[in-house]
This record gives structure tokens, sequence and C-alpha cells, in this order.
């Protein structure tokens, strides 16, 4: 085996990584950090797509359509807070049952109006060649956005006054309103930021999975996976699991089949919640 | 300068405490007592609108303040409740700043002067509250309410699972505080000799109401009243 073909499987591989850690930074604040199991954030991701679409429809180059999705899914995911989750904190099956029920209905809102087949956007031409292989630059170039979605997450939740409130709202939110903090619009904005980092996920792999009305589905399994996984230190826990199981299925998908790849990723997901069965992270001293 | 009027609030349908009454003055120390069971605890979660008033009101320096846990708190009343609820998943560090900088302090101001006032909880600055021992969460949640800058603190039960020599210390520290930075403390206890130790009036409760209101010297020379009210 050469080590062109070697360096460029990691290369690819890594890159697979970050593309399911992109999927699921916004997965880690909801889930992870608040506890909330949205069964409709896969929708949150296929909005952000749709929104970013849009935009470069009505002639908005894609590296502005993507804080506009990112504005528009933060927005529905508010409202959807308001409306819904915050009635239901607590409520684990209710929550399920009704996020469940809105990914029903996004979906068939997605169909309605962009129909079940969409032309994706052109992928930016650039690549990079290793010895006999050439490599799309812009995968590779998700490795970047991974590593900087992750960073700023982490210093907005550990290193500002909004993270520590967000963070004291969810642990003990009567404590928290007990020394100040209003509890209740703090989680809708941490609600909303983990909804906007869904929707930045749908709009920046929008060159690398086109939007379509079931796009959600095929991170949102995974995503979760590997959130329950990372368990309690929930960004690092994350950023480790889609590195290790994202990673290591798609390697194993290059070197045999696509099917290998992602028997190796359930089989290793089921391994380590056998092996830890509250997450990775679950003895870990760390917040975040 | 601190009154709780006519207040009457419960869970669900049931009263729990009924026409309760109490004042505390400006920089004072005050006792609240009574048996397991008496509404104690009820009437502080009264006093922080964690529970909804069915009558009844809270009243800071003679202004009424809202119903709401966050606009209590940023009026000046500081919860330290039964059972500590520190937040577990934050550093010692960030548990005080959280409560100085939503109320307007600097956080970091905040952390070296509560580090300064509980040298204990230095060497565990930078640790997780959820990890340390009771005693330390209690000294803990008492620093995190001393850094929302409050004007009354409400303490429940301070001294419940604290081992002795923590009881001994927090009773300075807490006359301490009172002393130097005029915060007046309403402390709700079973533990008759800690309240003697820090307060100088006290109101007694039984059934969900107030039973009388006495001083120091006078519970403390009344044993009899002691054995009848609060079973010691």
């Amino acid at each position: 085996m050469e080590l062109d073909y070697l360096a460029t499987v990691l290369l690819s591989s890594l890159s697979s990584a970050s593309i399911l850690l992109i999927a699921t930074i916004g997965l880690a604040v909801v889930f992870g950090l608040m506890g909330v199991i949205n069964l409709a954030h896969g929708e949150f991701l296929m909005i952000g797509g749709y929104a970013a679409l849009t935009a470069t429809r009505y002639g908005v180059p894609f590296i502005f359509a993507i804080p506009i999705a990112v504005l528009v899914t933060m927005a529905i995911g508010a409202a959807v807070e308001v409306l819904i989750i915050r009635r239901l904190y607590g409520r684990l099956f209710d929550t399920m049952l009704a996020t469940w029920g809105l990914s029903i209905a996004f979906y068939q809102l997605a169909v309605m109006i962009f129909g079940t087949v969409t032309p994706g956007i052109g992928m930016p031409q650039y690549s990079l060649k290793i010895g006999n292989y050439s490599l799309a630059g812009y995968p590779l170039l998700m490795i970047g956005v991974a590593m900087l979605a992750t960073l700023f997450v982490y210093v907005l939740m550990t290193h500002t006054v909004y993270g520590m409130k967000a963070r004291a709202a969810i642990q003990m939110p009567e404590m928290a309103r007990a020394i100040g903090i209003e509890s209740y619009r703090v989680n809708t904005l941490t609600f909303a930021i983990g909804c906007g980092l869904a929707g930045f996920a749908g709009a920046v792999l929008l060159p690398i999975v086109p939007a379509t009305p079931s796009m959600g589905f095929a991170f949102v399994i995974k995503a979760f996976l590997t959130v329950v996984v990372a368990g309690p230190v929930t960004l690092t826990g994350s950023a480790l699991t889609a590195i290790g199981l994202g990673g290591g299925a798609s390697m194993t998908a290059s070197f045999m089949t696509s099917v290998a790849g992602d028997a190796f990723f359930f089989l290793i997901t089921a391994f380590l919640l056998w092996l830890y069965p509250l997450g990775i992270t679950a003895r870990w001293r760390s917040k975040m | 300068m601190f009154r709780v009027v006519n207040a009457t609030g419960g869970y669900g349908k049931t009263v729990i405490i009924r026409d309760v009454s109490i004042t505390v003055e400006k920089a004072e120390i005050v006792a609240l007592l009574g048996r397991n069971g008496v509404g104690k605890s009820t009437l502080m979660r009264f006093a922080m609108a964690l529970i909804p008033a069915f009558s009844g009101h809270v009243e800071i320096d003679g202004h009424s303040v809202p119903e709401s846990p966050a606009r209590r708190a940023k009026a000046g009343v500081g919860y330290v409740p039964q059972g500590r609820y520190v937040f577990p998943r934050m550093t010692v560090t960030e548990n005080i700043a959280v409560a100085a900088e939503t109320n307007g302090h600097s956080g970091r101001v905040a952390v070296e002067s509560a580090l300064r006032e509980f040298p204990m909880l230095r060497p565990k600055a930078d640790d997780l509250a959820g990890g340390l021992s009771g005693g330390q969460q209690q000294v803990l949640a008492l620093a995190r309410a001393l850094a929302t800058g409050p004007k009354i603190l409400l303490l429940d039960e301070p001294t419940e699972g604290v081992q002795p020599s923590i009881i001994d210390e927090m009773a300075g520290i807490l006359k301490r505080i009172n002393r130097e930075r005029g915060v007046a403390i309403l402390v709700a206890e079973q533990d008759l000799d800690f309240c003697l130790s820090i307060a100088t009036r006290a109101y007694v409760m039984e059934k969900g109401s107030v039973r009388l209101e006495t001083d120091r010297e006078s519970l403390r020379a009344d044993r009899k009243l002691q054995q009848q009210l609060l079973g010691v």
C-alpha cells in the first residue's frame, strides 16, 4: 500500500469525522447540555440547508447565506422552545412525542414547498493532489470548520457570562432563578443556539450534502449516538467520539465497503456503551 | 426593612403556611425556629417566590417586591437553600462568579473577596462544585448568595449535615458578615445553640403559623418553652 493512498484515506476519514462533528455540535448543546431529546433536531439541519439554498437562489453569496440560515433556525428554535419544549422540561417521553410530531410536520412542509428532489449547489472547485490521488478541497475545509465551531461553542459556554448562566439555568433552574438568572429566557436562548448550530451544519454542508426534506434523518441518528457515547462532558466528548467513531467508520468504509463502515460505527458504539453506560466522559472532572 | 406580610402558601392546593408575618430590621440577625415540618422551609421559599403566594407579599425597604425569584434576588434577597444546591458541574469559581455577574458586579472581584472570606474554598477554586464535601458545599452556597450583594440573607438549615468544627466557623463568618457589611440575616434552624450564638431575636413556628416572637435572653432562660416548642 502506497503512502499517498494512506494519506488520502486518513485525510478523507478525518474530513468525514469533521462532517459528523459539525452535524453533532448542535445536539451536544440541546441534548448533551440541556438534556432535551429533540427528535426534530435533524429537521433543523434540513431547514438550515434549505434556508441557505433559498438565499443563494436570490443571489446571496454562499458565504453570507450561512449566517442567514443560522438566524432562521435560531428564530424557529426559539419559537419551538417557547411553544413546546418549555412546557415539557423533565418529561422525557412527552418531549420525544411532541418533537417527533414536529419533525414529521417540518418534513412534510419541506416536501410541499420544495419537492423531494432539489438540485445541489456546485461544490467550490478546488482540490488537493497527494501523489497520484486528488481530494476535493471543500470536504477537507470542513476539518477546519469543525475545529472552529467546537472552539466557538467551548469558549461561549465556558468563558462568557452567558455560558455560565446557561449552564447554571440548566443544572438547577430554580436555584439559578434564586440568584437572579432569568432561567426561562436563558434556556430559550440556549435551545435557539443549539438549533442555530444545526442550521449552520445544514448550510455549511450544503455543497457536500444537497438539501432534501429527509437530509436531517441521515445525520441525526449518528449524531444522537455520538452525544450519548460522549456522556456528561458533552462537547469535548462529542469531538473525541466523532473523530474516533466517524473517522474509524470512514476508514473501514474506504478499505472495505460503506456497509462495513456503518457496521463498524454501530458495533463500536454498542461496545463503548456496554463499557461506559453513562458515556466515555462519565468520570471526567471537567465542565464542557 | 425586610418584611413578609400575611404569607399564606403551599404546594398544589395544600396550604402549608398560614398568615405568617415576620420582620427583619436592617443588619439584624433573626432566627426562625420550630420542629421539623412546621413550615420554616416553606416560608423561606415563599420569601424567595419559589412557591406561589396564595396571599400575602414581601417588602424590602417599604416597597413590595414582585413575585419572581430572579427579581427578588436582584432586589437584594440572598438565598441559601436547605440541601445547598450548588451548580454541580460548574467550578467553585464559576458558582460565585455567575452570581456576581448576574447582579451587575464584577465576577473576578467577587471571587477574590469570597476566597479571602472563606479560605477553605481557595484550594478547591478550580474543582467542580459537585465534588466538594457537604460542609464545603454549604460554605460555597453561602459565598454564592453573598456574591449577589444581598441586603438580607435567607439561610435554610445551614448546619444540617455539617461537621461541628465548620458549624462554629460558620457562626463566626455570619456574625462578621453581618457586622462588616450590614447584611441582615434570617436563619431557619433546628440547632438552638447555633441560633442562640448568632441571633438576637427569634420567631417560633408551629403548625404553619408563628406561635410567638421572643428575644434571645428569654428563649435562653425559658427551658420549658424550649422543651415544649422545639423538643430540646
